[in-house]
């Protein structure tokens, strides 16, 4: 799981543009919108993309995706649970 | 009437006819010149390069201006003109729809896919209300940007246009010529 | 005043005006589920016009093959508005303004050979549109997100007063003045669906699988469309009763976000303030609104119109007949609700059910009568910008 934590944390950095941060600069407990990253609706869209692309995952409904982006942590769960890639 | 210029290229930046000096061109240009006179809109790194451009022509407009900034306001209108529209945007969001076996659309490829985001970019981080709006034309003709620019003060409210050419055709491809014009 | 002259439609629903007010009043739309569509792999619902129908018009008025589907439909909406006057638009008395988002944005596919790339651009396209017309000036190409319509019009509006009977002409940034001025403004927009726009949205899950329900309660996302629409203005000085005046017009941005609309409606609420200026509300016959309905346009469109002190004026919102039809929405949208007051009614939001937004706005699924003679046409788009255009017939007074 700290494997897929660490990976995740660097495409979530890449695919979100967030040039300055390196995965370690990343809480995986921390929350993604609001207060920690402040990501923000076309983020959270992109994160969407992120999950099929790398994970084969497809979110049936897109509002699924507050609980799933809730953290890194809680994203890497979900992934490890459903990829299917 | 006009006051304050700013001239960029993949090359050269001038503020007010002055040479600014630089150490890297192209795209990495406008991020030197991020880093240089803004760095703390960590949003910059999200835009496409006609953004980028925009932003960062404004920011250093902005900052020769010398007025209080990022306070709200309606009297001040963003108006660009440029011959691409968003074809460097367009041109990145086409690559993630190309490949039906690779097919993964952008939502954040595709939101520049409009000219008028720089505008919004830039309305955003000033709190400008004001009208802002974008231009295509066949050529940077000064005579018919002048007329439009002249026309956008009919709407009674607005005082000055940050307004001007700026066009992107790749991320090492691009020209701003933007100025502050003020109602006379 | 600025005055309408006339004015045209093409569309899945007719290629007139007329044709196209008599199928909306009759609760018509061409919405349909497309499934496998330029190989997308998301079924959407779209109002997608018979290009074979349209090429075949289009071929005889000499509008062939070597213009693109988006250059025909632009230069046919045109031709149509104009053969309705005795201008003539070889004259430099008349300026083209066009409204468009994408263009001929289909040329970015590589598999994509049938024409030079350089079409691509909105002002080559654009000069097709002026070159067909013999018309000598350079076309102006408003590209403002999904409210280039009504700017492409307040853009009209300005060139036509801008040379004002005080004589004052511009003066370029090198001191020299201009002596330019124009008669006639026709005003033409359009766009035609592609796999990249609808991408696009579904990437975004803005759209609607269904036909779209503006201000529901159950709405779900916007539909998209084809569509060209143009309206010719002038100015005029001594206006009939029957005349359409372009009154104000206004854009304002909401500073807020690229994408997503404001929760204040800033700036649909300026715009609106602005065009109203001090006309008693009372004269209005209707607001007609962007009414995309996906969650958040509808709702802050309402917050907008109830900050602007307009919550008792009828609403309404024509995307539920031909779909969200970006570069020629802010005109056929004011075309028809033109139409609706000549025709002395408030056009139904066809899709539209219960309530879905928080202030209580006037709507209605049925055609409604009215005998009042001005309206305001509001749009929104990505960008944070929205538009307010004041139509009334007659003048306001």
């Amino acid at each position: 799981m700290d494997e897929l934590i660490y990976t995740l944390k660097q495409q979530i950095i890449e695919a979100l543009n967030l040039e300055d941060m390196k995965p370690e600069d990343i809480d995986e407990n921390a929350s993604l919108f609001g207060e920690g990253l402040g990501l923000d609706s076309i983020d959270a869209l992109e994160l969407i993309v992120l999950m099929e692309k790398n994970y084969g995952i497809r979110l049936k409904d897109p509002s699924q995706g507050k609980e799933i982006f809730k953290s890194v942590a809680v994203m890497a769960d979900f992934i490890s649970k459903n990829r299917t890639k | 009437m006009m006051k304050h210029e700013v001239y960029i290229t993949p090359n050269e930046v001038k503020v007010d006819g002055k040479v600014l000096n630089h150490n890297e061109k192209g795209s990495a240009l406008l991020t030197e010149l991020y880093r240089a006179h803004v760095g703390d809109y960590p949003k910059f790194f999200k835009m496409d390069t006609l953004s980028k451009l925009g932003f960062v022509a404004s920011e250093l407009l902005l900052q020769t201006e010398g007025a209080p900034r990022f306070e709200p306001r309606e009297d001040r209108a963003v108006i660009f003109f440029n011959r691409s529209a968003s074809l460097q945007a367009d041109t990145a969001y086409q690559a993630t729809i190309q490949d039906p076996d690779n097919f993964f659309p952008s939502p954040a490829a595709f939101v520049y896919t409009l000219p008028n985001i720089v505008t919004g970019e830039i309305a955003i981080r000033n709190k400008y209300f004001g009208e802002t709006s974008f231009i295509v034309l066949e050529d940077c003709d000064e005579n018919i940007m002048a007329r439009e620019l002249q026309n956008a003060f009919q709407d009674p409210m607005t005082k000055s246009i940050l307004g001007g050419w700026l066009d992107c055709t790749a991320e090492n491809h691009f020209e701003a010529k933007l100025y502050l014009i003020y109602k006379s | 005043m600025i005055v309408k002259v006339s004015d045209n439609i093409i569309s899945p629903l007719g290629m007139s005006t007329a044709e196209n007010y008599a199928a909306v009043k009759a609760g018509r739309s061409e919405l349909k589920r497309r499934d496998g569509l330029w190989n997308l792999p998301e079924p959407f619902t779209a109002s997608l016009m018979n290009r074979e129908a349209v090429n075949e018009i289009a071929a005889q008025k000499s509008i062939d093959d070597r213009y693109t589907f988006f250059e025909k439909m632009i230069i046919l909406s045109a031709a149509k508005a104009l053969e309705q006057t005795d201008i003539d638009p070889s004259s430099d008395k008349v300026l083209f303004v066009l409204s468009t988002t994408k263009g001929n944005v289909f040329l970015l596919d590589k598999r994509e050979t049938g024409f030079p790339q350089e079409r691509v651009l909105l002002g080559t396209a654009a000069r097709q549109m002026t070159d067909y017309f013999h018309n000598p000036n350079a076309p102006i190409v408003v590209s403002n997100a999904c409210i280039s319509g009504v700017c492409a019009q307040i853009q009209a509006m300005r060139e036509l007063e801008g040379f004002a009977d005080n004589g004052a002409c511009p003066v370029d940034p090198n001191g020299k003045r201009q002596s330019h001025k124009f008669d006639y403004v026709v005003v033409a927009g359009c766009d035609v669906q592609s796999a990249f726009i609808v991408s696009g949205f579904q990437s975004f899950k803005a759209l609607s699988v269904d036909p779209c329900k503006p201000f529901d309660a159950n709405r779900t996302g916007l539909n998209l469309g084809d569509a060209a629409a143009t309206i010719i203005y002038t100015k005029k000085d001594n206006v009939t009763e029957n005349d359409w005046v372009a009154c104000r017009g206004a854009i304002r941005n909401d500073a807020n976000h690229i994408s997503g609309p404001s929760r204040t409606g800033e700036g649909s609420y300026r715009a609106l303030k602005v065009v109203l200026g001090d006309m008693n509300p009372e004269k209005l016959a209707f607001i007609n609104t962007h009414g995309t309905a996906t969650l958040y346009n509808d709702e802050m469109e309402s917050v907008a119109i109830e900050r602007a002190g307009l919550a008792q004026v009828p609403v309404n919102g024509l995307k539920g007949y031909y779909g969200h039809t970006m570069g020629a929405a802010g005109i056929l949208e004011t075309i028809l609700s033109m139409q609706a007051i000549d025709d002395n009614n408030i056009l139904a939001t066809k899709g539209f059910e219960t309530l879905g937004v928080t202030h209580p706005l006037v709507l209605s699924n049925e055609n409604k009568p009215t005998d009042k003679r001005a309206f305001i046409k509001l749009l929104s788009g990505f960008g944070g910008c929205n538009a307010a255009l004041l139509m009334a017939k007659g003048g306001v007074s």
